[in-house]
Formats: C-alpha cells, sequence, structure tokens
C-alpha cells in the first residue's frame, strides 16, 4: 500500500482560538481512515484545510502522491480529493446523471454527450450493487441514496481521496449498512478514504486506523484492530481544567416543568422534571434530537404524542405565543436566522417577544429605548446606546440582546440551546454568570450544549440523547465527560 | 430628571421625524426630489410672466392627481414592510369602481350600499389572496399576480364588457372644500377636492399605526425575519393575512375615489396603478425585502412620481416620453436610495467601532 496523502505539522489559527495544533496524519490506497473527537476538536477545521477550503498556518505541509502542495477548492478537486459533506450540495431538480456530471460535462463542439455520461454512470452504480435509476431526480433520493450517488461521482472521475464527513446523519439502519458496503467496495478500488463519525460502531465497522483529535490536538493513532471503545473514549476525553467554569451553587426548589413521554419532531418519547433553580444539561451528539426538541416543548414544533405540564399543570403549546405566555423563553441556537432582527435596533429587539404580553395597542419609543438602556447597562452590552442596529454588534453582545429579549419577557423557565456558540471567552463568562443569576431569582434552565466543559461545570444534571431518545440521565456526581461521551456515542449497553 | 435623561429625551425628540441614520435614504431622496423641483421651475420659467409649476393652483392639481394612487401606495407600503406585495391593486380598483358604479345604477342598491358593495368586494378578494398567501409557501408576487388576471375577468363578467355610466351620484366627492379661494398668483379657482383630504388622513392614521402600536412593531418584525417573529410570539399567519385585508380597504376606498371623478366604471379606471404605487413605495426608500421603510418615504415618493408627470405634462412631453423618463426616475430613485444605505450603514459601524475603540479595554475571563 503507498501512501497518498501526509500531513505534517498542520496548525490553523483563528482570530483568538488555536483550532488546530501540530497535527501529522497519513492516508494510504485502500484504506478507510477514521477521525474521532468531541464536537468541536478540530475534525471539521482539518477537512475544511484537505478541501482546500482553509490554509494551513505557516510550517504546515500537505504531500500529495510525495509531492508539496497547496490547496485550493479547485485544485483540491482537480487533484482527486473529494469532500462529501453532511448536508446534501445537490440539484434536487437534476436527475443522478445530470447530478454528477454538472460542472464537468463530457462533450464534443460543445454538444452534451448524454449517452457516454449516462453509460459511465451506469458502470459505476453497478460496480456498487447500487440498483438506481440514473434518470432519477436526485429530489426524490433517500439521504442515504443521495451519498451512494455523491459516492458513485468520486468513482466515475478517478478520485485518489474521498471524505466522508458524519455520512450517517439522519440514515435508517439499513442504509448505515448499506452505506459500509459500498465504502468496503470503493476501498477495494484503491482509494483512501477519510471517515469522521460520531458513531463508534461504524468506526469499528468499516475503518483501518483511527486517529483521535481533542481540542485540536492530536491525541493518538491507533490500528482498529483490536481495539475496544474504551480506551478510545479514554482518549477523546480529558481536558484541561482551565477549560472548565467554577460555578456557584443555587438552592433547588420544587418541580417547576415536567415532560412526559413527549414525542414529535424527531424526539421520541422524553420524560424529565426541572426544578427551580436547577440547570438541567441536555448532551448529545450533533443531530441527536435535541433542539428538535426544544423546539417541540416550545410549541414551534408540533407535540405529536405526550405531555407537557408547568407547574403541575398539563399545558398545550399549539404556538411559541403559547408558550411565552406561560412564561417560557427560548434562547435558539441561531440566534442570526430566529433570535434577532438584525436591521433593528436593540430597543426593538428586547422588546418584541414581550408584544405578546402587553396590552396597551400603543408603544411608545421613549418606553422602549428606556428598556433597551437598561438591558445594555445590566448585561453590559458593549454599545454606545439602545438605538444602535444589532447587525452591528460583535457575537456576544448579540446574544446578550437575545437574552434581553427574554428577560424583558419576564419568563421563569429558560430554554437555552448553545448559549455560547460562536462566542469569546470573556462574554462566554459573563453569560454563565447572567445563567446563575436567574436561578438565584428562582428560575430554571434547561441547556442544550455540545460544548463539554460547558455542560459539565453549568449543570446540575445532565440527560444524554443520541438518534431522539434520551439515552441517560446522569446526576452531579454521575456527570463526567467519560460518562457523557460513553452514552452519547456509545453503545446504549455500555 | 437627570442631565443624562434630559439629553436622552433631546436626543429622542430630535430624532423622531429623520430618526438618526434611518432616514438617510429618504432623505437624499427628498433633496433630490428639492432639487428636481428647483430645476423644473427654472425651466419652466423662462420667458412667462408667472411660474407655472410651483403655484398654488398647480401644487392643488397635483395632489388631486396623487390622491388615489396615494391611497394605494399607502397600503403598498404595509404590505411591502411585512415583506410582501401586492400587483393586483390596480385591477381590482377598476373592479370596485364596476361594482360601484353598477349597484348605483343598475342594482339600484342606493349610494351608501352600492359603495359598501364595492368596498366589501376589494376586502373579500384581498382576504382570500392574503389567506393563501399567509397559510402556504407560494409566492405573493404569484398570487397577487393570478389574482390581477382574476380580478380584471370578474369585472369585465359583471359589466359584460361595456362600461357603466352613472348620472353624477358620487358628485359629492368632487365637491371643493375650499371654494372660492383664489390663485393670488394667476387668479385661478383653488380646489381641493375630499378624497385628497381622505388621502393625508389615511396616510397619518397609517404613519401613526407603523410607528406607534403594538401591530406596525410586528409587521417590522414579520417583514425582517418571519421565523424570529414567531419564535417571539407573533403570530405571523395572522399578521400576513391582516395586511392584504388593510390593502382590500384602502384599494375600496381608491377605486370609489377614481370612480367619482369620472362618474363611468370601466376596466381600465385601475390601469397601471399597481405600478405607480409601488414605484412610490419604493423610491421613498420600503425594501422590497421587507421590513423596512416608512410613510414619510412613501408620502415623498407620491409627491415625487406626481410632481414629475405633471410637470413632464407641463413641458407637452408626449406620454411616450414620459413613460421613459417615470422608469428612469425610477431607477435612479432606487439606486441613489442603496448609495445613502451604505453610506449611513458605513456610518453607523464607524461610530460603533470608535465608541468600542474608546472603551477600556474589558479584561476576558
Amino acid at each position: 500500500m503507498s501512501e497518498i496523502l501526509k500531513l505534517r505539522n498542520i496548525s490553523k489559527t483563528f482570530p483568538g482560538v488555536l483550532a488546530l495544533q501540530n497535527i501529522s496524519f497519513d492516508l494510504s490506497e485502500g484504506e478507510v481512515h477514521c477521525l474521532c473527537g468531541e464536537n468541536g476538536a478540530g475534525k471539521s477545521t482539518l477537512i475544511k484545510i484537505l478541501s482546500g477550503a482553509y490554509q494551513p498556518d505557516e510550517g504546515g505541509e500537505i504531500i500529495f502522491d510525495g509531492r508539496k502542495v497547496v490547496l485550493n477548492p479547485h485544485l483540491a478537486i482537480r487533484m482527486g480529493i473529494q469532500t462529501i459533506y453532511q448536508e446534501h450540495v445537490v440539484f434536487e431538480n437534476l436527475n443522478i446523471v445530470e447530478n454528477i456530471f454538472t460542472g464537468s460535462e463530457i462533450a464534443r463542439r460543445g454538444l452534451l454527450q448524454k449517452r457516454e455520461m449516462r453509460k459511465q454512470t451506469v458502470e459505476v452504480l453497478k460496480y456498487l450493487k447500487s440498483d438506481l435509476n440514473p434518470d432519477m431526480k436526485m429530489g426524490e433520493l433517500s439521504s442515504g441514496e443521495q451519498k451512494t450517488v455523491e459516492i458513485a461521482k468520486g468513482l466515475v472521475f478517478k478520485r485518489r481521496v474521498i471524505i466522508l464527513d458524519e455520512p450517517t446523519a439522519s440514515f435508517s439502519s439499513v442504509e448505515i449498512d448499506n452505506l459500509l458496503d459500498i465504502i468496503q467496495t470503493v476501498k477495494s478500488s484503491g482509494l483512501g478514504i477519510i471517515y469522521i463519525s460520531h458513531h463508534l460502531e461504524e468506526v469499528f465497522k468499516v475503518g483501518d486506523r483511527v486517529t483521535v483529535l481533542r481540542d485540536g490536538r492530536k491525541v493518538s493513532m491507533y490500528d482498529l484492530d483490536g481495539l475496544t471503545k474504551t480506551t478510545l473514549i479514554k482518549d477523546m476525553v480529558g481536558r484541561d481544567p482551565s477549560t472548565f467554569y467554577q460555578r456557584e451553587s443555587v438552592p433547588i426548589g420544587n418541580v417547576v416543568f415536567e415532560t412526559r413521554n413527549v414525542t414529535g419532531n424527531g424526539a421520541q418519547n422524553i420524560s424529565f422534571i426541572l426544578r427551580r433553580g436547577e440547570i438541567l444539561g441536555i448532551a448529545g451528539m450533533t443531530g441527536s434530537g435535541r433542539s428538535e426538541l426544544m423546539n417541540v416543548l416550545f410549541g414551534s414544533a408540533p407535540l405529536d404524542f405526550g405531555e407537557i405540564l408547568i407547574h403541575g399543570k398539563i399545558v398545550k403549546h399549539s404556538s411559541p405565543k403559547a408558550a411565552i405566555k406561560n412564561k417560557m423563553c427560548f434562547i435558539t441556537e441561531d440566534r442570526q436566522n430566529t433570535g434577532l432582527f438584525l436591521p433593528q435596533t436593540i430597543a426593538q429587539n428586547v422588546t418584541v417577544a414581550n408584544l405578546v404580553n402587553t396590552r396597551e395597542f400603543v408603544v411608545r419609543e421613549a418606553d422602549d429605548s428606556r428598556i433597551g438602556d437598561r438591558f445594555v447597562k445590566l448585561l453590559k452590552i458593549k454599545t454606545n446606546d439602545s438605538r444602535s442596529r444589532v447587525v452591528n454588534l460583535s457575537g456576544g453582545n448579540q446574544q446578550k440582546v437575545v437574552l434581553a429579549k427574554w428577560f424583558n419577557t419576564n419568563g421563569d423557565i429558560f430554554i437555552f440551546d448553545e448559549p455560547t456558540l460562536g462566542i469569546d471567552v470573556g462574554s462566554k463568562q459573563e453569560i454563565y454568570k447572567v445563567m446563575v443569576d436567574l436561578l438565584k431569582q428562582g428560575k430554571a434552565i434547561i441547556m442544550v450544549s455540545s460544548d463539554m466543559p460547558e455542560v459539565i461545570s453549568m449543570s446540575d444534571r445532565v440527560i444524554i440523547m443520541k438518534s431522539g431518545e434520551k439515552v441517560a440521565e446522569l446526576s452531579a456526581d454521575e456527570v463526567s465527560e467519560e460518562n457523557i461521551l460513553t452514552y452519547s456515542i456509545g453503545d446504549k449497553a455500555i | 430628571m437627570t442631565g443624562d435623561e434630559a439629553a436622552d429625551q433631546k436626543k429622542l425628540a430630535r430624532g423622531s421625524l429623520f430618526k438618526r441614520h434611518e432616514n438617510l435614504t429618504v432623505l437624499a431622496i427628498f433633496i433630490g426630489f428639492v432639487v428636481i423641483i428647483v430645476l423644473l421651475q427654472l425651466i419652466m420659467w423662462g420667458g412667462h410672466k408667472f411660474p407655472t409649476f410651483i403655484t398654488p393652483v398647480n401644487l392643488l392639481n397635483i395632489l388631486q392627481q396623487v390622491g388615489v394612487p396615494g391611497i394605494v401606495a399607502v397600503g403598498m407600503t404595509i404590505v411591502m414592510i411585512s415583506g410582501g406585495i401586492d400587483l393586483s391593486v390596480g385591477m381590482l380598483a377598476s373592479l370596485v369602481s364596476i361594482v360601484t358604479a353598477l349597484g348605483i345604477s343598475k342594482w339600484h342598491l342606493g349610494i351608501g350600499l352600492s359603495i359598501l358593495a364595492g368596498v366589501m368586494s376589494a376586502v373579500v378578494l384581498e382576504s382570500l389572496m392574503g389567506y393563501i398567501i399567509s397559510r402556504t409557501k407560494v409566492e405573493p408576487f404569484l398570487v397577487t399576480l393570478g389574482g390581477m388576471i382574476t380580478f380584471q375577468g370578474i369585472a369585465l363578467l359583471l359589466c359584460n364588457s361595456r362600461e357603466v355610466i352613472m348620472k353624477g351620484e358620487l358628485d359629492f366627492f368632487k365637491l371643493n372644500l375650499i371654494q372660492g379661494a383664489k390663485d393670488p398668483v394667476t387668479g385661478l379657482n383653488l380646489i381641493i377636492p375630499p378624497y385628497v383630504l381622505i388621502f393625508f388622513v389615511i396616510a397619518l392614521l397609517a404613519g401613526l399605526l407603523l410607528n406607534y402600536t403594538k401591530y406596525g412593531r410586528r409587521i417590522y418584525a414579520v417583514g425582517t425575519n418571519p421565523h424570529a417573529a414567531y419564535l417571539a410570539g407573533i403570530n405571523v399567519k395572522n399578521m400576513k393575512l391582516s395586511v392584504y385585508i388593510i390593502m382590500g380597504f384602502l384599494v375600496g376606498i381608491g377605486g370609489v375615489m377614481l370612480l367619482s371623478r369620472i362618474n363611468t366604471g370601466i376596466i381600465t379606471l385601475g390601469q397601471g396603478l399597481e405600478i405607480d404605487s409601488i414605484a412610490m413605495v419604493v423610491i421613498g426608500g420600503t425594501a422590497l425585502k421587507g421590513g423596512k421603510g416608512n410613510i414619510v418615504g412613501t408620502l415623498i415618493g407620491v409627491f415625487f412620481l406626481g410632481s414629475i408627470g405633471n410637470a413632464m405634462n407641463m413641458l407637452r412631453l408626449p406620454s411616450e416620453v414620459q413613460f421613459v423618463a417615470k422608469g428612469l426616475v425610477v431607477i435612479i430613485a432606487v439606486s441613489a436610495g442603496d448609495v445613502s444605505a451604505r453610506v449611513s450603514g458605513f456610518i453607523s459601524r464607524r461610530k460603533e467601532l470608535r465608541w468600542r475603540a474608546a472603551q477600556p479595554v474589558a479584561k476576558a475571563g
């Protein structure tokens, strides 16, 4: 087996963040090399460097077929590195053949050679033992079938390396097996495959070697033969204690919120309770159905089955409006698209959610500005006054505006979905402090987070979700990185 | 009141008409407008005894011409701020005029009931479109395009493709509110018909609604970011529906006013009304993608387009040339709006950055 790809000393810094540090990585022909690590360990950054989307810092070397190269997205594809991202980048209205060839059509004197393109597609699909009809529209295929087409594309163009980023998210188990079979076939034809997955079962089934990343560093590299899951998980955890936040403890009161067998929007059979003064952490890997569950609780996605209780009374949240009236607040994950009105002022953003609770038909700008200014001071939003536009603020300050919007509704039950996503360290600490202040006022918090130190240092209890189900509930003294990771990526049985 | 608060109040008072950079776009257009008016005035003054363009009688003339498009433009502003658009208003106004005229001269419903029938037909039809727009993901552009064609058909069916002539039953809408007033310059009669007044009242009410009410806030929120608005507890669907109902009401009034001016219900009455009103609204700085705009801007747009048309008539330009000129005016005004929006964005960003730089460095962690 000869080596196709070699990475040496790859580092990548973003302003204020060291995303990758001195990574080395090898890939041989006919090999499946897996990448493992928690959310934010640096897997995506590494892929982006391989696909040419990011340039590594000075000193890093990428060696392809024995030659040192500087990659850009076009060059990477020309040299035969194909990245298949988690989200499908497909033309839904075009058929399989057209999807494969768009951008590199076979043509003679400007005329498309449709028969030739179809022939090549059919050959590859046959080789992959797929029974897909090449004339089907891409939009009609399941996500598993779409992955197959993308892999087929790699074979048609004789790529050397295929990178699969979380390929099995939203797959059925049959589809997973199919995909793993296809990968075995592709591997035997001499391609190198880089496989990224949260699912350790898949890693063990399909992989030859595995590299573990943690906090942007390479921790270890193993042959998967004879390796145990426990070793792998141990390597993935074990963070620097300085990344943890020391939280004040707050006395915990009676139950304010409860779910019984809540099912809907991908979440299945979720039951939990939430007490006054408590932070309930919801951990799990991306795609485990956590945000989906939060939308059900807040009424922005339908509840198919089950009950939601607030202060012991069953409530029906047909819309977010109803949830807000029941004193719930929802700080969404994607603040720019679902939390803020970017072109509007801070004051307008802060007052908008409370419109539900106000009786007056007339609103006064002076009142809004006063409320806005109060929160600017309270949350230390860095701006000159509350009439500045939100679009000009930094991420941390925008997040504070979202918080202010909900504080202004005077809610009791807060859902924080990724409260500190993309926020600098200083603002992070401030937001944690604000969360603890909420607890002191007798509020309760449900916190969805993929940031492991955040989950561990902030939560009083942690629920772990996997594939839409609650797989474990850990009390404060059971909460550890290892436990959380074991439940969220390992077999349920561990 | 502490000094700080007093300063705040002062800032607020100063910001009310042209709120900071918010209306810089509109301000730029307004200045352009004034410059053009002065130019036209100079051109037309040449050689004559009196200035012809800026005279009381001609200004009132312009008001009469823009009254009805202005009423519709006010509705269009609300619809566009919410992120929608309405192409059907022209044909709907024609339909209203035909229904009302039929009610008076053929169905003998009496004047009040006929007007009600006309206005209600517009409200009902707009509600239907609003219902489809708010409950499905179909583009408002397409729904109202279909509406435009459908309404034309309904109107033609109702009147058998003929015009419906009345005997001046609606002439009270043409009364002169300032009977006997004379232009001090030219000595001509000054005329302000009621519908000009109605236009101003509607514009005022709409301005108050958008600026000072909960409803107005929600319209802006829905237009800016419907998903965030939904999560903030706003019933986005009903908000979208409501703006079309308002639109229907205003088109109904506009259609009746048009009818009163020429006493004949006819399909061509509302022709081009959608184009004119959308042009007026976008000249006034309202964004096609929603969330941005205001009535002050629209009023400027209304007078702007009206004055241009009027001036070109006075210059005796053929109508073909007028179309070209009007179209160019729209394009120039909108481009100017974009330029000034960039400038204002740049200024506010710089102000923000400067302010941030002036702050003591916050200790991280």
